[in-house]
């Protein structure tokens, strides 16, 4: 045996541990988006793409599919926004607490996501920390919705993701040198110039990546715009959650299942041609 | 008063102190090097001087301006990073311009200047490729080019060359020598490598922990050092252990030298190898000459000398003969002299304090 085919081997536990959990099941969601539904509610064995014509012919997986989009995108944006700064500061910082400044960054990950949306309900909530305080200091007279809409749903999502992003941006900044701001420096150009000419450019690798990351988890989040959404919240993921649990219309599950996968592997493809393009 | 001048310069960190004192002054047009190990503080220095440290006490003057506090963007300084810092992002034409688009000038002109200063470091053609796409060697251009296009104050170059190998290095150093003259621009080289402070700076500012050894021409560091750190991080020195007898003198493996002992303590005489020769012992001593004798405990053929290590009564040294005569037999009894002017005599440092 050669040493690249011994060096196959070890990664055959984790290929079949992948096949077992996760191929497996896929092919079961293909197989069922094939099904159809009888007037019972019943799934009758077929293979056919009466389910698939049914779900693109109804105006909702378009609204569905525009809400995903829309509070993916808003929610990444907003998460890039605020991680950037925190992931330069953590990349720089030569401060002898780099290690733990970087693991509360982190720390929301290590959370539920329920627990965080309680969270987040006892700080939006119309008696939560921030309508208490505005009403205390006479800003507002009744309290502003912020919760179980989507406002709520943007900023559980937008919060849920930041950790990823700061790890990914982390990741990313492989060409960001001090040295070459410091460069720009002695070339005559003043922070600012300098943040816009050498320290952005050389960020948008990561920051491609760190969007399309936080994209992804977005548009499969479940539990934040389920919670913080109040039942007001349509997502993909929120349907496909729906038909597969309480309709138990599984294979009208399975084709949005299948659909929003696809629409996730395209963006991916597009966001890694667009950071492979602002690499070079 | 200089051109530059930087007066009682201190930076401290947590825990240590980088730079301590330091003091010099440059004329224009002059190249100056810090020369020193690593962690004397003359990155540090050198960094102070392009505004990228601030430091803790002291001033810098630039043509009699204070510009101690002046941003680093606004002092004009042309800095040679040791990792040369090419923007990945941007052409090799984009880069050198980089400087003078911060200031505003036109795109004809910025388009000119490159030109001329690529042309200068012999790259003319090359405006197009991306900074990976080129050599060591040329990327190092590059920064140069970039660093002169601006028209720099003082030319601030940090460990410029040790970058590149053995051959380039010594290329690059005659054409940044040659460059600097023709310009005339005042320039401070930071280097750890003794050669290229002798072969390509006008005075040399040996620095040893944050504070400067001694300043001179190449000649007198090489020459006349004035410590015993001096002499020993700048070319080659053997140490002899040395006592001194009742009238003064310095007495080596038991032999009396012409040289002049220091009045108290222990003591070194320092003789670099190439100033020793190897002759019989019957040979008499010559006026003005020290004399030991030893055995020949080995030669070395190094390619353009022999390096021979002796033993005597008090104990080893070494000198570099010329190759190509005939070769000491192991064991065979000589004689060594030198020109009695050519010994150093240092106070032995305690054991406490290592140089």
């Amino acid at each position: 045996m050669t040493g690249t085919a011994r060096l196959k081997l070890l990664v055959l536990p984790a290929a079949l541990f992948v096949l077992a959990v996760y191929a497996w099941p896929t092919l079961g969601l293909f197989r069922n988006a094939f099904n159809e539904t009888g007037p019972t509610g019943a799934m009758i064995e077929a293979w056919s793409l009466k389910t698939a014509q049914e779900v693109f012919s109804d105006g909702f997986t378009f609204e569905l599919t525009l809400n995903s989009l829309w509070l993916s995108l808003s929610a990444t944006l907003i998460a890039l926004t605020l991680s950037y700064p925190v992931a330069l500061f953590l990349f720089r910082t030569t401060s002898r607490f780099r290690g733990l400044l970087a693991v509360i960054a982190i720390m929301p990950m290590l959370i539920s996501g329920v627990v965080r949306v309680f969270g987040w309900l006892a700080i939006l909530g119309d008696r939560g920390l921030v309508n208490t305080l505005a009403q205390s200091l006479g800003l507002i007279s009744t309290p502003v919705k912020l919760v179980f809409n989507w406002t709520g749903v943007t900023i559980g999502l937008a919060e849920s993701i930041m950790p990823y992003m700061i790890l990914a941006l982390l990741a990313g900044f492989g060409q960001l040198d001090r040295t070459l701001e410091e460069a720009s420096r002695s070339l005559g150009a003043s922070p600012a110039r300098t943040f816009w000419r050498v320290t952005l450019p050389l960020s948008l690798p990561a920051l491609a990546l760190a969007a399309g990351l936080g994209f992804v988890l977005s548009m499969s989040a479940y539990i934040t715009p389920k919670l913080l959404g109040g039942g007001r919240v349509f997502v993909l993921a929120t349907e496909i959650f729906e038909q597969a649990t309480t309709n138990t219309n599984w294979p009208v599950a399975s084709v949005l299942a299948i659909y929003t996968l696809v629409l996730l592997l395209l963006l991916l493809v597009a966001s890694n041609i667009a950071a492979r393009g602002l690499q070079r | 008063m200089s051109y530059l001048e930087l007066s009682g310069l201190q930076k401290r960190y947590r825990d240590s102190v980088a730079v301590d004192d330091v003091s010099l002054s440059v004329e224009q047009g002059e190249a100056v090097a810090l020369l020193g190990p690593s962690g004397c503080g003359k990155t540090t220095t050198l960094r102070m001087l392009a505004g990228l440290v601030d430091p803790d006490r002291g001033a810098i003057r630039l043509d009699g301006t204070e510009i101690t506090r002046l941003p680093a963007h606004r002092r004009n300084m042309g800095y040679v990073f040791q990792s040369y810092a090419l923007f990945p992002h941007l052409s090799v034409a984009r880069n050198v311009g980089f400087g003078l688009e911060e200031r505003g000038v036109n795109k004809a002109e910025i388009a000119r200047q490159v030109t001329e200063a690529l042309a200068l470091v012999r790259l003319a053609g090359l405006d197009g490729r991306r900074p990976r796409e080129l050599s060591g060697g040329q990327q190092q251009r590059v920064a140069l080019a970039r660093a002169l296009v601006i028209r720099p104050a003082v030319l601030l170059l940090d460990e410029s060359l040790s970058n590149l190998d053995a051959k380039l290095r010594d290329t690059m150093r005659h054409e940044i020598r040659s460059i600097q003259r023709s310009l005339g621009i005042t320039t401070l080289f930071v280097t750890h490598d003794q050669v290229e402070a002798l072969t390509m700076c006008d005075r040399i500012a040996v620095m040893n922990r944050g504070r400067i050894a001694q300043i001179g021409s190449p000649e007198d560091i090489y020459e006349r050092p004035a410590t015993r750190f001096v002499a020993e991080f700048v070319g080659r020195a053997n140490a002899l252990p040395a006592a001194r007898d009742a009238e003064g003198r310095a007495v080596l493996w038991g032999q009396a030298l012409p040289v002049k002992a220091p009045a108290s303590g222990e003591f070194d005489l320092f003789v670099r190898p190439q100033r020793m020769r190897i002759v019989p012992v019957s040979e008499p001593v010559a006026d003005g000459m020290a004399r030991v004798t030893g055995r020949v405990l080995r030669s070395v053929f190094v390619g353009d000398h022999v390096e021979v290590l002796l033993e005597g009564a008090g104990g080893q040294l070494t000198i570099e003969t010329q190759s190509g005569t005939a070769a000491l037999p192991e064991g065979a009894e000589v004689a060594v002299i030198w020109q009695a002017r050519d010994t150093l005599p240092f106070a032995r440092p305690s054991a406490r304090e290592t140089p």
